[in-house]
């Protein structure tokens, strides 16, 4: 699959993008903020958007927003949420088809993506 | 005049001086009455003396003691009487002395009787001023009392109440306004010390506020980065980004371990201190027990076969506790998988409810491990304290479990506590006050 990872802090996207790409065999783009997330996923075709919630110029719901707001992309996206971003879950499962609570096991997020995305019907 | 003893001491002073002042009056009314008295007597003898008279012999020295008589007699009418009485005895003449003697007897029983009205009249002022003196004396000890009552003993009694009311009133009471006498001394005393408690109250609020919110911080900004090294260390162990020798392999896995640990202590810390902040109130929900203590076991499944250990769960269809469930799973958790890390391959633990005989539920965490010495058995209890045995010399966990148990089942207004016996295992229990039977569960 191609992905779209949007995470700021560095370690956190490195371990997320090497799993994505040594475990699950996909190949990553891994953007540092909301802007530049929005930028990319309107002009480039993806199967699978990572937004983090809490990011730098744009949140990760301000991010999906847009880049729903555009209309033609339909690309799922998941969340990568702190425990304290609990409030925003609802809206999180209203623009996303799911969340992956932080902290994760590195070694399980590319089973936990399959599972989010066969359950909501993307993958079969 | 402002103060108590001085009010007290003029009330004394005012109440004594009218009652000597009465006293001295009474006493001078009864000299006067002896007076009269006296005076009295005195015309009884001139009378006496009168009667005689007539039947007296002359003698020249009869006539000058008679004119000696004279000299006593005070009263100017009567001297008259007795002058003409005597000039009759004088010139000898019986007839002229037998009047004489008439007359002057009539003086001395007209004055007689104005002694008599006088010594009445008197005698009247006595009793009124004696009367006087004894009723202020009584009176005044009465409203002294009194005064004693009002200014000293109902004051104390109000103070009591209002220092009980700052006790019970969490601790703001102070005297707005104290009196400016002894008791306001108190006041203000109180008022000090009051202060002195409230400041020391809101120090101690700082510093625990600060202590808490320092933990969180802290816990919060290691937990990110411990994160980051959890996840750097499980993609190396996993050998997806190149495979590592045996040594390495290893050491990583040590690093990982470590890392658990770290973070288990780490959350264990946040909701340690989350809890004693009281920042965090009870969310309490009539339950089912079974429920309760399935879901509870359940998380603790993997643990326990891990370990090959095997959970007992006493079956209770109809028990409803009354408690905030997520806390409490803690609690529970804390005390099931200490019981599973102490005990035994293929040992079994086992949860039994029983009633206690001041009609608390207690709740038994029952284990086959290896107890604990007497000595031990509350310091467990204590933050960073753990039990260590010969077979188990260091069983790796933080050492906040019981702790945290502890502060969870204290905040549901239970106690906690352990029995053991060295080589049989260790019943760990807590009670809970709020139970109930619900009939209408066992129907269903």
């Amino acid at each position: 699959m191609q992905i779209l990872l949007a995470e700021d802090d560095q370690a956190v996207s490195l371990i997320t993008s090497l799993s994505l790409e040594k475990i699950g065999g996909h190949q990553v783009t891994v953007v540092e903020d909301g802007e530049a997330a929005v930028d990319l996923a309107t002009r480039q075709a993806f199967d699978l958007i990572i937004l983090d919630g809490m990011m730098p110029k744009k949140s990760g719901l301000q991010a999906a927003q847009e880049i729903r707001g555009a209309g033609l992309i339909t690309t799922p996206i998941i969340f990568l949420s702190a425990k304290s971003d609990e409030r925003d879950i609802r809206e999180f499962l209203e623009l996303g088809v799911g969340y992956i609570a932080k902290p994760f096991e590195p070694t399980q997020i590319c089973s936990h993506i399959d599972e989010i995305l066969a359950r909501t019907g993307f993958k079969t | 005049m402002k103060s108590i003893r001085g009010m007290l001491a003029l009330l004394t002073f005012l109440i004594l001086g009218a009652s000597a002042l009465a006293a001295w009056r009474a006493w001078d009314a009864r000299q006067q009455v002896l007076a009269v008295e006296a005076k009295m007597t005195s015309s009884m003898e001139t009378r006496t003396i009168l009667l005689m008279m007539e039947e007296l012999p002359y003698f020249d020295e009869t006539l000058r003691r008679l004119n000696l008589e004279l000299q006593r007699i005070d009263n100017d009418e009567r001297r008259i009487a007795f002058k003409d009485a005597l000039d009759a005895y004088a010139a000898r003449k019986p007839e002229k002395l037998k009047r004489a003697i008439r007359s002057a007897l009539r003086a001395e029983s007209k004055y007689h009787e104005e002694l008599r009205r006088q010594r009445a009249v008197i005698e009247d002022r006595v009793v009124k001023f004696a009367g006087l003196a004894w009723g202020i004396l009584a009176a005044g000890l009465m409203w002294s009392l009194l005064a004693i009552n009002t200014l000293i003993f109902r004051q104390l009694r109000h103070l009591s109440r209002r220092m009980l009311d700052f006790l019970v009133d969490r601790y703001s009471y102070q005297f707005s306004n104290p009196e400016a006498n002894e008791l306001g001394d108190l006041q203000r005393t109180f008022n000090s010390l009051a202060q002195k408690v409230i400041n020391t109250m809101d120090d101690l609020k700082r510093l625990d506020s600060a202590k808490s919110e320092f933990l969180s911080i802290a816990s919060h900004e290691l937990r990110t980065p411990m994160t980051s090294i959890k996840g750097s260390l499980s993609l190396l162990a996993s050998g997806v980004v190149g495979q590592l020798d045996t040594n390495s392999l290893r050491l990583i896995k040590i690093a990982e371990g470590e890392t658990d640990r770290l973070i288990r202590l780490i959350n264990d810390l946040l909701d340690l201190a989350k809890i004693e902040s009281g920042n965090l109130p009870l969310n309490c929900q009539w339950t089912s027990w079974d429920q309760f203590c399935r879901r509870t076991l359940e998380g603790l499944a993997g643990l326990a076969v891990n370990a090959d250990v095997r959970l007992e769960q006493m079956s209770l269809p109809q028990l409803e506790v009354n408690i905030d469930s997520d806390r409490l799973q803690q609690a529970l958790t804390n005390l099931v998988s200490n019981a599973i890390k102490f005990s035994p391959k293929g040992g079994t633990v086992r949860i039994s409810v029983s009633r206690a005989r001041s009609g608390e539920l207690i709740v038994s965490v029952i284990d086959q491990g290896p107890g604990i010495p007497p000595r031990d058995r509350d310091l467990i209890f204590e933050k960073f304290r753990q039990g260590t045995t010969k077979e188990n010399p260091l069983v790796k966990g933080t050492g906040l479990g019981l702790a945290i148990a502890k502060a969870l089942v204290e905040e549901h207004g239970g106690g906690i506590g352990v029995d053991s016996e060295v080589g049989v295992g260790s019943t760990f229990w807590f009670t809970l006050p709020h139970w109930r039977e619900n009939a209408d569960r066992l129907a269903a």
